[in-house]
């Protein structure tokens, strides 16, 4: 009798070596700098290629087996979602305000990404690293497009969806997380890593994440919700790039090690200023709310982030510089976004509206140093303007931040009654900052920034010269995508179909 | 009631109890397993099942794919066992281990010495007479009468001498176990143990210089493996920096200062953190760390380090060696991860320091 012979399966470790390792060669007719150009103009000395370790051993064989099936999975989902009228089963209309921000800035930036890890994984020398690059640069656009067709469905019955590529380069509040990307983008291929892959995919992402997907869940968005799933399954194989990109640097060279923090402390900076958006989201935006700002920053900013920061300090790594600035603004900056956010609501691809009362009581709750003291009379205010008839807006511009691109509406860390303005002169041009760490991070590379693109000038340039309405156009906002929510076509529309559905 | 659930590649079994997952038995046993987010999402602690059944319990279907389950795959964080089980994790192999089985031994108290104020030496003679088989460095379970249970001691003496074991107990406050050790276990005793348990031994495949810092009682394991380093004939670089904090603490100082005058690639450096007026004191003074950044000039690279010791002495050691460009994958540390420390926020920077 023939005994069975079965083939003797490779381990994981095996695999992984034929699969990635082996697939590298030593060039022959061309020498490495001339293939690498990128590698050492940041300064970073990389001794040994083979001491970065990719803990994941994912080869791509199996990558593509994975990642098809959550496509097949997440697609049934989203067809189930889109025939039974899923989007009716959200809390009500005010929490697509929520997802229009996340579409209009967020999923851009995974695109961004996408694009900015093609290009390390072509730059980094060692093929570890090139393979986990290619896998997360697919890993980043499937989420942009899943994402965007998440999102379709609303776009078939509600406004403020259909344009957002034009929006995300041309609108104001878009220019955020563009402007945070594109920074990226232009950096070399280590900084790049230590922007998205470290900074934004560990420090932050749960930040980001948590609230949006938490949010969807709790509003009864089965859609955005799977996709949450979908992209989290993702998240650990990015977060152990990053980390591991920041080990190989810090163990490669001691030289590497002052590079790294200064691009630790810009990064940190630019993320946390980027997240305000996400705050406003969190305390305002959600008709049910998951956890305020301040919480979702105790446990992942200061619990995460500080047992981060124990374990880099042995490299000889510090907290990110302004740190203490952050801590100090938590309780403020939700309600300073979303008051500029509102009062210049006529320029927004969503609705906003005044806190109702139970969404004051929350409010005081949650802050109850701040949000009574400093920011109720302000929203009493324009409450009291609507109930005489009339509508709380600001036509005045604001004055923008030259680094992180936000209005300058922050107040001075130890003063919430004093505004924050810096403002540094270089070639004879005036440039403004919303805080010291904005300021810091143009002082770094002035030459960089001062090629910012600002959403405000482009108002006043030719040919739109200061004409709202042809900005509007220019933009590709309609009227009925911005303003208060309580006289919206989406809240009209969205009660009539509920009550449609329901009395079916 | 509770499942056996053995883990390949390493070969070593652990006990899970009922609707205990497997990660977290795990890492109880101190058998670390790749993990990340410890809800059944993120799929860091994928492993194989390959004997035996789990409940899959939370594992997020994006994490934990249909034709994955259909493998026999599960997410250790999540998974409950339901039979006895064979798993396979994404475990280094390591070619130093020698994978020796746990078993149950019983012995006599054969010597009790006083070797400080605080610190007794126990050796115990075992029955068997094959002894015990024990790489050095590894630990044992005493098990005490009384329903104290069982405590987890360093074997001091080297593996040669299998037949009777040294431990170097020390008594510690309000500690129930080893105060019945010190105060009523006596010389003639019966007494039963099993072992050996531990992944803290030489890497002697890497033929690279040694370093070994211990401090308090954490000089069991150092001074075993180093013992058999020397009577081997290992001729690498060798230097332990050995700490307490007076010199009556300090015990085995006039054996390690023979063996350095014995053996030529043994250097010895022990300091003290308390001399006080101490005039005869001629070594180091202050903590293991900062006694090996004087004697290495703060540059570690090109060794091997082991540290054995309190939390917090590691804690120092760790900082300084990787100040002085030594990193994880060439430190190693005696090890137990507790309940509480694998429930305490930490980053995933490091995984075995």
């Amino acid at each position: 009798m023939d005994i069975k012979k079965t083939p003797k399966k490779l381990n994981v470790k095996e695999k992984y070596r034929l699969m990635t390792r082996d697939l590298a060669w030593e060039p022959s007719y061309r020498d490495e700098k001339e293939i690498y150009p990128y590698v050492d103009y940041e300064g970073i000395k990389v001794h040994d290629w083979s001491k970065w370790e990719d803990p994941f051993r994912l080869t791509m064989d199996a990558y593509w087996k994975y990642q098809a099936e959550k496509e097949r999975k997440y697609y049934a989902i989203i067809d189930a979602h889109a025939q039974n009228n899923g989007h009716l089963n959200v809390t009500d209309a005010r929490y697509l305000t929520a997802i229009k921000l996340f579409l209009q800035g967020i999923s851009p930036g995974e695109y961004s990404a996408h694009r900015g890890f093609a290009r390390v994984g072509r730059e980094f020398a060692g093929v570890g690293p090139q393979v986990a690059c290619q896998m997360q640069s697919i890993d980043e656009i499937r989420h942009a497009q899943t994402q965007v067709h998440a999102m379709s469905n609303y776009n078939k019955f509600y406004n403020g969806f259909k344009d957002f590529a034009t929006q995300r380069d041309r609108i104001w509040y878009t220019s955020v997380p563009r402007s945070f990307f594109d920074d990226a983008m232009s950096a070399g291929p280590f900084e790049f890593l230590i922007a998205i892959g470290f900074s934004f995919e560990y420090v932050l992402t749960n930040l980001l994440f948590v609230p949006f997907m938490s949010g969807a869940a709790y509003n009864g968005d089965m859609a955005t919700c799977t996709f949450g799933f979908s992209a989290q399954s993702d998240e650990a194989r990015h977060m152990t790039l990053g980390l591991e990109c920041i080990k190989f640097m810090l163990e490669q060279d001691p030289d590497n090690i002052p590079i790294v923090q200064k691009w630790i402390d810009k990064w940190f900076w630019r993320g946390c200023r980027l997240l305000t958006l996400v705050a406003a989201m969190m305390d305002y935006m959600l008709p049910k709310r998951v956890m305020s700002w301040r919480e979702a920053w105790n446990i992942y900013g200061v619990e995460n982030g500080n047992a981060l920061f124990r374990d880099l300090a042995r490299y000889g790594i510090r907290p990110p510089m302004h740190w203490d600035d952050v801590e100090k603004s938590i309780d403020h900056t939700s309600h300073q976004i979303m008051l500029g956010l509102y009062q210049w609501k006529f320029g927004t691809a969503f609705h906003s509206w005044t806190p109702t009362d139970s969404d004051i009581e929350w409010l005081k709750e949650k802050y109850p140093t701040t949000f009574e003291k400093y920011y109720l009379p302000r929203w009493e205010y324009a409450i009291a303007q609507k109930e005489a008839g009339g509508e709380y807006n600001n036509f005045g511009l604001p004055k923008l931040c030259q680094t992180c691109q936000l209005p300058c509406l922050f107040t001075e860390p130890d003063d919430p009654t004093q505004l924050a303005h810096r403002e540094t002169e270089y070639e004879g041009e005036k440039y403004h900052f919303c805080s010291d760490g904005c300021q810091h991070v143009f002082e770094q590379e002035p030459e960089k920034y001062i090629q910012a693109w600002l959403p405000m000038p482009a108002l006043m340039q030719a040919p739109l010269k200061g004409d709202l309405a042809a900005w509007m156009e220019w933009v590709s906002l309609e009227p009925t995508a911005a303003g208060e929510y309580a006289n919206s076509e989406d809240k009209a529309n969205f009660e009539k179909w509920r009550k449609q559905v329901s009395t079916d | 009631m509770s499942f056996e659930v053995t883990i390949e590649p390493l070969g070593q079994t652990i006990e899970v109890e009922e609707d205990q997952t497997i990660l977290d038995a795990a890492l109880r046993a101190g058998i670390y397993l790749p993990h990340a987010c410890c809800h059944g999402l993120c799929a860091t602690c994928k492993i194989d099942v390959l004997d035996g059944e789990v409940d899959h319990g939370e594992a997020s279907s994006f994490a934990l794919m249909d034709f994955e389950r259909d493998e026999n795959k599960c997410l250790a964080c999540c998974a409950i066992p339901e039979s006895d089980l064979v798993i396979e994790a994404e475990i280094e192999e390591d070619p130093d281990s020698r994978n020796l089985p746990v078993q149950d031994y019983q012995c006599t108290v054969s010597r009790i010495e006083d070797l400080t104020p605080t610190i007794k030496g126990i050796w115990l003679k075992i029955e068997d007479a094959e002894g015990i088989d024990f790489q050095a460095g590894q630990y044992i379970n005493l098990n005490l009468p009384d329903d104290i249970g069982s405590r987890a001691f360093s074997i001091a003496s080297i593996p040669e001498q299998s037949g009777e074991i040294e431990l170097n107990i020390r008594k510690v406050p309000g500690g129930v176990g080893t105060a019945y050790i010190h105060d009523e276990l006596k010389e003639g005793d019966a007494i039963s143990f099993s072992g050996p348990y531990g992944r803290f031994f030489v890497k002697k495949s890497a033929d690279m210089p040694m370093i070994f810092m211990a401090g308090g009682s954490g000089l069991s394991s150092p001074r075993s493996m180093i013992v058999e380093l020397l009577e081997e004939g290992c001729e690498l670089p060798i230097t332990l920096v050995y700490g307490q904090r007076t010199r009556e603490e300090l015990y085995y100082h006039d054996e390690f200062l023979a063996l350095a005058e014995k053996y030529s690639n043994f250097t010895y450096i022990p300091a003290l953190s308390d001399a006080g007026d101490d005039g005869e004191w001629k070594g180091e003074v202050g903590f293991v760390h900062e006694a090996a950044q004087r004697a290495f000039n703060g540059d570690f690279s090109g060794n091997k380090a082991y540290l054995c010791g309190p939390p917090l002495m590691i804690d120092a050691c760790i900082n300084t060696l990787m100040q002085g460009r030594l990193f994880e994958r060439d430190i190693y540390t005696e090890k137990f991860i507790s309940a509480a420390d694998a429930q305490q926020v930490r980053s995933p920077l490091f995984k075995n320091i």
